[in-house]
């Protein structure tokens, strides 16, 4: 037996092993090929004019008015007479251009759902108080994901009639008018209901995870509970919230729902996912080099977000020390005052933030929804979902595509969490563990653009050319995409679960004379059974409800659609029907909730979704 | 049934130097016991010689083949690991049978193998029990037989006693000597407790930060110690830094403290000294061909089946230790007291370099 230098370098250990090798090989190759690749062939399109490296691409957005301007022009709100006479503000925004305006728009949600998130994480962490268990489940609703409908649902609110001015203007005369919201506030309040339980979810965790000693020590000492608040419990929760925020931000920059819901309205148009959304839909200039670099704009700000992110947290990682602590976390009785701010502003916003996902299910059992209120029960939407063939379809294409997609995810993260956690000595292991997180930052509209190109480029006029029309199938580049956008969440799964199996589980069957191979799948598989199936529910859920993949190269072909291609199409075209999307809306809550119940009970870990689309 | 020899090992974590250059030879049949302070290095040789990890340099043999980097699964050194690392998800009867199966011997064989080897660590009947369903002491035995039972070449034990209660413990120790002679197998026993090494070892090897610093019978080890470090870790002693002040030949004169004991074995060149002597060896009346010293008495403290005296010369204090309650009459702290050693029962060591 020769020892080799260099698979010790690469793969931690002296003796070349195929097993080991395949581990780290399949899923970095994997990466390289279907994410890397992709966008570098976007900046090879993006940094040439005439045929030579150029900036001039980039120059052109960044000089152009339309994507970068620091005078904003529009008002913010006007005053709009109704052809009724009545008048009512109709809010907006102001445009600072396509890039400005994701940024702002991101950095808005990024703090109403942070305000949102945590000041909801700290009453379900720290009150008791009554009817709390029927508000613990109602914070679950948010996090269903339904594409599209939700926004829909919360633009109705927002109208002359809807919901809002119906409880703010008509009922409790808070507001002087009644109040419109549209383009870009339309967009950032419409994100802020979708993303805050994100937030909540990252801050709950953390305050529950704060030794309550430490709390106690300051309390002590005579520190006031506001006082208690901001000096000790919210730095020591910070890591966790920031964390959260950064996913949100990311997700906002990223979210095409709300910019397609509000598009009537010019100023939602004017976002640079949007922007690299209508490439798609309107006639195919997705080719175009400035496209390409507004995309490679759009994606070094979600890289950015996220290493900022990344460092922070690992720099203050002490916060989270405390976890794993088996403490009784500090719960108490609201004071008079608190618990009339908890009954009389905090639940009622939890209601007004579960309204939509409501909405969606009132939608699709109503004959029509034009005031407050929907109108006529009716169950014929919801049949379409059995009786209607194109939606039978697009049901069975998706989940045709996430089932292929939970496999290749399930391979990549084992192989990726094995390699990483078990070989720690392999100088390939950290290059793994960070193209493995790093789809989180990459928007997926970025992902369809370098598809794009890559599919067009590499396989021209096969069935995985896009620019084949009619004679493009997307199902291997939906399942590739789908793969690489959901892998970062499985592959947490999973790899918590390797962490926590002793490896000398698999030294003892090594030791007594088996390959890797056998340890693997006799010993170490068996062992993280419960993780593996946790992380393919997962994927599932996540699968059905991508978006930004699904409807852009989902869309190009009517014959394989997914789910959230015809979504956005029953949304967007005047033939379409809302109130149909809505019971597909209805039908992926349906999913979510069973994958959700099913992992918790089979698994008896502790699962929730994060409303990803 | 093989010898173990290891050449020169050198191993590194990053920075840490684990072995700086190990040899040691094992040979066939023995039970042969790493002894050494937690973080010494003990568990690394051990996963060397397992093969689940290899040295940056150096060569292990099996009788007459290298097998320094032979996979684990190749190489026949069968660890009990220190947790025994059962596999939860099977019963005690696959467990113990996965080595077995790996081998591909028929169903008949192995079911006779793996009674064979519960019924050598006394767990019949245990076959169907999960591990969590087990006490410690038998997730041990089960983890023996699991070794046992695929004929090791040799055993590899990593501190199999220091999960057990006092009790276990002892009762344990005698059942892997009586399982190690009956079988007559090659046997690397790991601990870091002396006394449980001085009862169980046919030779001892004392580790210190990745060296050995010393190989041979238990009786050797504890009544000829090598070095300062050995002789301090093999149980309660003194150690009393002294300096040479006259040689003749191999014999030595040295002073501590202005006592002068002359006529000492010592052959080193260094005249940093340190003078050992175990505290049951210190008499407290005149024996012949000893030497004597006189210093006031500090301490008298009873154990029950002993007593200690702690004398005190100058600014070093001096342990001896006697079952006789007649040696102690009348000694009360501060009074002056004599202490008498044989000669042979001097060691003198170079003082250990820092
Ligand atoms: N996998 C490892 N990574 C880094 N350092 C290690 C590793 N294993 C052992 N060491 C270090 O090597 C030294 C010897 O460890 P070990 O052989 O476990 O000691 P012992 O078993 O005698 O207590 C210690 O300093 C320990 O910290
Ligand atoms: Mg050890």
């Amino acid at each position: 037996m020769k020892v080799s230098k260099w698979s010790e370098r690469l793969f931690g250990t002296p003796i070349f092993d195929p097993v080991v090798t395949t581990s780290f090989l399949f899923p970095l190759l994997y990466l390289i090929a279907f994410l890397i690749i992709p966008v570098l062939t976007m900046l090879a399109i993006a940094f040439v004019y005439n045929g030579h490296f150029s900036l001039y691409w980039f120059k052109n957005i960044l000089t152009s008015d339309y994507y970068l301007s620091f005078r904003p022009t529009g008002e913010f709100y006007r005053l709009v007479t109704m052809p009724s006479g009545e008048q009512i503000y109709y809010v907006q925004g102001v445009d600072f251009g396509v890039i400005l305006n994701s940024i702002i728009v991101s950095l808005s949600v990024m703090i109403l759902t942070t305000i949102l998130g945590t000041v909801f994480a700290f009453v379900m962490a720290r009150y008791d108080f009554p009817g709390k268990n029927i508000v613990r489940i109602l914070l679950f609703v948010p996090l269903l994901v339904t594409p599209f409908v939700n926004v829909f649902i919360v633009k109705k609110m927002f109208l002359p009639n809807g919901l809002i001015n119906w409880l703010f203007y008509d009922i409790l005369h808070v507001f002087p008018h009644r109040i419109v919201i549209d383009g870009l506030v339309g967009v950032i309040v419409a994100q802020t209901m979708t993303y805050y339980p994100i937030v909540y979810l990252n801050a709950y965790a953390s305050f529950i995870n704060i030794d309550p000693t430490l709390e106690e020590q300051a309390e002590n000492l005579g520190s006031g509970s506001f006082h208690l608040f901001r000096t000790v419990t919210f730095p020591l929760a910070l890591p966790g919230i920031a964390a959260g925020a950064t996913l949100v931000g990311i997700f906002s920059l990223e979210d095409l729902a709300a910019p397609i819901v509000f598009q009537g309205n010019p100023l939602a148009r004017k976002l640079m996912s949007f922007q690299i959304y209508s490439a798609f839909t309107s006639g195919f200039n997705v080719g175009s080099p400035q496209l390409a670099a507004l995309a490679i704009i759009m994606l070094t700000i979600a890289i950015l977000m996220f290493l900022g992110i990344r460092k922070y947290v690992s720099m203050r990682q002490y916060a989270m020390l405390s976890k794993g602590g088996r403490w009784k976390p500090r719960v108490a009785k609201p004071k008079g005052w608190q618990a009339a701010l908890i009954y009389l502003v905090v639940l009622p916003m939890l209601l007004i933030s579960i309204f939509p996902q409501i909405g969606v299910v009132l939608l699709a059992f109503s004959e029509s929804w034009s005031g407050t209120w929907p109108e006529g029960f009716t169950t014929q939407h919801i049949m379409s979902i059995v009786t209607q063939p194109d939606i039978e379809r697009v049901i069975m294409n998706s989940v045709m595509y996430s089932t292929a997609a939970i496999i290749v995810i399930l391979l990549l993260s084992l192989t990726a969490s094995y390699a990483s956690s078990r070989f720690k000595k392999s100088q390939l292991g950290p290059v793994l563990d960070s193209l493995s997180t790093i789809p989180i930052a990459v928007p997926g509209i970025v992902i369809a653009m370098g598809y794009f190109f890559f599919f067009a480029k590499v396989f021209p006029d096969t069935p995985l050319d896009p620019t084949n029309l009619l004679g493009f199938n997307p199902a291997m580049v939906l399942v590739l995409a789908y793969s690489i956008r959901r892998l970062p969440f499985a592959a947490r799964s999973i790899s918590a679960g390797i962490q926590q199996v002793h490896v000398s589980l698999e030294e003892a069957a090594l030791n007594l004379g088996a390959g890797r191979w056998k340890a693997l799948t006799g010993i170490l598989m068996p062992l993280i059974l419960l993780n593996l199936l946790g992380g393919a529910m997962l994927s599932f859920v996540y699968c059905m409800s991508e978006t930004s993949v699904g409807i852009t190269l989902g869309s190009i072909n009517p014959d394989y659609y997914p789910i959230t291609a015809r979504m956005v199409e029953l949304m967007t075209s005047a033939v379409g029907s809302a109130n149909l999307a809505a019971a597909l809306g209805v039908f992926l809550m349906v999913v979510q909730i069973i994958a959700i119940v099913l992992a918790n009970l089979i698994t008896k870990q502790r699962y929730s979704f994060i409303g990803l689309t | 049934m093989v010898d173990v020899k290891l050449e020169n090992i050198v191993k590194t974590f990053g920075e840490t130097v684990a072995l700086k250059g190990i040899d040691l030879h094992i040979k066939a049949g023995e039970l042969f016991t790493l002894l050494g302070p937690s973080g010494c290095g003990k568990s690394t040789t051990l996963r060397i010689i397992a093969g689940l990890d290899f040295p940056d340099s150096g060569t292990i043999y099996f009788g007459d083949e290298e097998v320094t980097y032979l996979p684990s699964s190749k190489r026949g050194a069968v660890l009990v690991f220190q947790n025994y690392a059962l596999w939860p998800h099977m019963t005690v009867f696959d467990n113990v049978a996965y080595g077995l199966k790996l081998r591909k011997l028929p169903k008949e064989e192995i079911k006779k193998k793996v009674e064979w080897a519960l019924e050598l660590v006394k767990l019949q009947g245990f076959e169907d029990r999960y591990p969590t369903q087990l006490s410690g002491g038998q997730q041990q035995r089960v983890a023996i037989a699991r070794a046992l039972v695929v004929e090791p070449k040799v055993l590899l034990l990593d501190e199999p006693l220091s999960n057990l209660d006092a009790k276990l413990r002892l009762e344990m120790r005698s059942e892997i000597r009586r399982i190690q002679r009956e079988l007559g197998i090659t046997v690397l026993y790991v601990t870091h407790d002396q006394e449980e090494a001085m009862a169980i070892s046919d030779r001892i090897a004392v580790m210190n930060v990745g060296t050995v610093e010393q190989v041979g019978t238990p009786k050797e080890i504890y009544e000829s110690p090598r070095t300062e470090f050995v002789a301090s870790f093999m149980g309660k002693t003194n150690v009393i830094p002294a300096k040479v002040v006259e040689r003749n030949g191999d014999r030595v004169s040295v002073e501590f403290e202005g006592i002068r004991l002359d006529g000492l074995y010592y052959t080193e060149k260094s005249d940093d000294v340190v003078v050992v002597i175990r505290p049951e060896r210190i008499r407290l009346h005149p024996v012949e061909n000893a030497v004597s010293f006189t210093g006031t008495v500090d301490l008298v403290e009873y154990y029950g089946f002993f007593i200690e005296v702690v004398g005190l010369f100058g600014e070093t204090r001096i342990i001896s230790r006697t079952i006789s309650d007649r040696d102690v009459a009348g000694l009360r702290p501060t009074q002056p007291v004599t202490f008498y050693v044989e000669r042979d029962d001097i060691i003198v060591l170079p003082k250990q370099q820092l």
